[in-house]
């Protein structure tokens, strides 16, 4: 159930009918999230649904056993134990194929042709969103950041709450938990920005779609095609990926928003980074978080010298989350060289200016290389395979041989991918930013949700689903 | 009841209301824009709707019916009152149509024959004869992804209402989606407007590299079209024009119907539109678009014809499925397209048991094309049906003999 569809939005107005207008006790009303977020999740494949349920289940459990454990050692077994648990479902959904077959592709350079078998099992969908999300609760118990909740159904009912299920934002218990606990009650200006909120998810997402087709052109493409055309599908998936996700999480924090949750924002322009790190800053923040504050810092963090070894594994297994295949390793490898390079670069003097509170040339040029750095990574990201994510990189800088010329909408096409990336940039800026003044104005305020929705019924592509929901 | 709580009853009553009327108001300007703009499923699938509107006249004849069923290509190289001429001077009474239809491929002909069948049960009728035309590009992979912006919108303009509601517990996301383009938005999807306003930045198929043509040639194509259309205002003043008009099938395709000087300007026409750098053209794109020498078959599509063939049989006393002729000069397929279309049609034949008569190669030339898959207007379609007529009056012989 995509929200960008006409069951989503049956399923929305039921929802709310039954939620807000027909239930009046806290109690059913979990109940009914619950009910409804395992309806919203059985859509894609009901068969997963008890997998959902048992993390949950056991989490809860595990994080009550933390709580009484009377030992550090006691409470250290438990936490190992819901670890395994939850890596352990994931590992072997999403990466015992990966593992195996690269295991077999390693004996192959040895002339050893081993014919493993392959789990060939469906990847669970949101299987990492709600297994990381689970797991920082047992972590942040197991710390004494937050007390074991007593109440299983609201534990259930936070873990999957249908509008983060199944591509985040990742929260973490302390956010949801007291939400949960205590159903809030949305003010009208609540309902306002999640419908602003939404509107804008769905615009983000069908330009995303629109933008699918260059970057499809570029990357999927059997002939060869020229450097404009290139270069155009590689800004077209950066488009494209913000688009979708960000869009997605657009609408999750809208529609939450609208049934009085608050969530916290996934995004905030990170095309406008004017560092690696800025980058990881603006970018999937709740990932970003949760790979720093449960893996980078349990890692050692900053201390005794190891932060580039420590970057590098947080990286490198961030870009493994994403999906069992090398290019995403070495999209996290990548990545993590460029925060180790730019902490690297901190030190040396000549490049210190690139440091100080800098002037707007400065600014400009750092967000220039940041932007080229990150399009880059997205290459690796998109590839189907490494060697052709590698051949492509070669192509964009002229190294990869002799191009045909460029066909004649390409300019056309580039111009277009360049402004639909402002535009994006523009309406989150427009939210983050003009939001309340927005609502202030009610004239304008409906009349842009209103063309806002009717353009994305209008055009797009609304069956395709998210890029997300495959992690 | 506590004031907190019929205040929540409020909100929540005021998000109800202003989702709903909000999506109506949404669904009301979508409309609006699509009327505008004239889409609907008369405009988009214009000749299928004509030829289901058609249909209860179709159905009143009282002479044994036959049916072509195809593509443009039928629709191009099948004269129906020709060949019901013919047959006539062999004895055999039958209404023929021409059922060619072109734009669709075989996912889209299957709903098309269903309505065709339900059609035929309401009145109790049978076809004697019904020719089903396989086209091998129509069922590629290429043909398939072409066509994969039109797929939703075809299906609400072709699909009945029970089969949209039977999509619902089978895949709920898909037929909700299916009854709303078809309930709300007038048949008209999102997808299909999007291709419709996008077509001017898709990628265009290659193009020959021969030398362009004059100016002369075509100013005198033109002017040949506009005199060919003002002659057939004279030749056939009580005309009706339509899309599908059955009254008037084959009208412009019967030689003795037509002036010697009509019949001059259209040799000249095609010889001047036979050009080697159109015909390339035509093949380059219809290689891009469809696979059309390579033959990649997609099973969607497959599947789909069989299931036309099947349906067919529900309601017709005799089922053939016919392969046009072939511009051999222009379309020439490498040993393994060919294994691949005799698996299909094997299998085809394997599973509905149907006859497959394949007249790709039985001498017609360039000469008797308009392009490099149509056959051109008395040229092609006059010998084909005369052809066709030879063909298969035994077949009809035996069984208007049998209904008898």
């Amino acid at each position: 159930m995509i929200f960008n569809t006409p069951i989503f939005y049956l399923f929305f107005v039921l929802f709310v009918l039954f939620y807000g207008v027909l239930l009046l006790r806290q109690r059913p009303r979990v109940y009914l999230i619950v009910v409804a977020s395992l309806i919203f999740y059985g859509t894609w494949n009901y068969r997963f649904i008890p997998l959902l349920v048992f993390s949950g289940v056991a989490d809860y459990f595990i994080a009550q056993a933390i709580g009484r454990a009377a030992s550090q050692r006691g409470r250290k077994g438990w936490v190992t134990l819901s670890v395994a648990i939850n890596l352990g479902i994931l590992g072997l959904f999403k990466y015992a194929d990966f593992v195996l077959l690269s295991v077999a592709d390693f004996l192959q350079l040895f002339g050893v042709t081993a014919d493993l078998p392959t789990l060939g099992w469906v990847l669970p969908v949101g299987i990492s969103f709600y297994t990381f999300q689970s797991l920082s609760y047992t972590i942040d118990v197991y710390r004494g950041e937050m007390e074991p909740r007593k109440g299983l159904v609201e534990f259930v009912a936070a873990l999957s709450f249908f509008p983060q299920l199944v591509a985040g934002p990742i929260l973490r218990a302390k956010q949801i938990l007291p939400q949960m606990h205590e159903l809030p009650v949305p003010t009208w200006k609540d309902v306002k920005h999640g419908l602003l909120l939404v509107t804008a998810g769905i615009l983000k997402k069908t330009v995303a779609d629109l933008l699918a087709i260059p970057a499809a052109r570029a990357f999927d493409s059997v002939e060869p095609i020229s450097l404009m055309e290139t270069w155009t599908g590689v800004l077209a998936f950066a488009g494209q990926i913000y688009g979708d996700f960000a869009g997605y999480t657009d609408m999750a924090i809208g529609l939450a928003l609208m049934l009085g949750f608050k969530i916290p924002p996934n995004f905030r322009v990170p095309y406008f980074a004017v560092s690696p790190v800025d980058f990881w800053r603006r970018w999937h923040i709740s990932l970003s978080t949760w790979l720093r504050d449960y893996l980078y810092i349990s890692l050692g963090g900053n201390r005794n010298n190891r932060r580039f070894r420590n970057v590098m594994i947080t990286m490198l297994l961030g870009g493994l989350w994403h999906g069992a295949a090398w290019t995403f390793v070495a999209w996290g490898a990548f990545h993590g060289m460029l925060i180790t390079a730019s902490h690297a670069l901190g030190r040396v003097k000549a490049f210190a200016m690139f440091h100080q509170p800098a002037s707007r040339w400065v600014t400009v040029v750092k967000w220039a290389a940041t932007f080229y750095l990150v399009m880059l990574g997205w290459v690796l990201f998109r590839a189907t395979s490494l060697s052709s994510g590698l051949s492509m990189l070669a192509d964009m800088h002229g190294l990869g041989g002799a191009l045909p010329g460029p066909i004649a909408t390409a300019p056309t096409i580039l111009l277009l991918t360049v402004a639909i990336i402002a535009l994006l940039h523009w309406m989150d800026y427009g939210v983050i930013r003009g939001a309340d003044k927005l609502e202030s104005k009610p004239w304008l305020f409906w009349l842009l949700i209103l063309l806002g929705q009717t353009l994305c019924l209008m055009v797009g592509e609304p069956s395709n689903e998210f890029i997300y929901f495959q992690f | 009841m506590s004031s907190s709580t019929s205040s929540s009853r409020a909100i929540f009553a005021r998000v109800l209301l202003v989702i709903t009327l909000g999506m109506a108001a949404c669904y009301g300007i979508v409309r609006i824009f699509a009327d505008l703009n004239d889409a609907s499923a008369e405009t988009i699938l214009g000749r299928v709707m004509e030829a289901r509107a058609a249909l209860p006249r179709i159905l009143a004849e009282e002479r044994d019916l036959v049916m072509f069923f195809g593509s443009s290509m039928t629709r191009a190289g099948f004269s129906a009152r020709l060949f019901d001429r013919q047959l006539e001077q062999s004895g055999i009474e039958v209404k023929s149509f021409n059922f060619g239809v072109g734009g669709l491929n075989p996912y889209f002909q299957d709903f098309f024959s269903r309505r065709i069948h339900e059609a035929f049960d309401e009145r109790d009728r049978r076809l004697k004869l019904a020719l089903i035309e396989f086209v091998p590009f129509q069922l590629t992979s290429a043909r398939w992804r072409g066509a994969q912006p039109a797929v939703d919108s075809f299906l609400a303009m072709l699909a009945s209402p029970r089969e949209m509601f039977a999509m619902v517990p089978e895949d709920p996301t898909r037929g909700l989606q299916i009854l709303n383009i078809h309930y709300l938005r007038n048949d008209v999807s999102a997808e299909i407007t999007t291709w419709y306003f996008g077509q001017g930045l898709e990628t265009p198929p290659p193009t020959s590299d021969l030398p362009e043509e004059d100016e002369d040639r075509q100013q005198r194509l033109q002017e040949i079209g506009d005199q060919l259309n003002e002659k057939f205002e004279e030749e056939y003043p009580d005309y009706v024009p339509s899309n599908f008009n059955y009254d008037w099938q084959g009208a412009g395709t019967i030689p003795d119907e037509r002036s010697p000087e009509t019949l001059e300007l259209f040799t000249e026409f095609y010889e001047l539109q036979r050009t080697p750098r159109r015909l390339e053209n035509d093949k380059l794109q219809r290689t891009a678009c469809c696979d059309i020498v390579e033959l990649h078959f997609e099973e969607i599509l497959v599947e789909s014809f069989i299931r036309i063939v099947l349906e067919f049989q529900k309601f017709s006393d005799h089922v053939e499925v016919v392969l046009l002729p072939r511009n051999t000069e222009w379309i020439q397929y490498p040993p393994e397209a060919v294994a691949r279309m005799q698996a299909v049609l094997d299998r085809i034949r394997r599973e509905t048991g149907v006859e497959i008569r394949d007249y790709q190669d039985v001498g017609f030339g360039p000469e008797h094309f308009s392009d490099t898959t149509h056959l051109s207007r008395y040229g092609g379609d006059v010998p084909f049906t005369a052809f066709l007529a030879e063909e298969y009056e035994p077949v009809l012989a035996g069984l208007v003999a049998a209904g008898d």
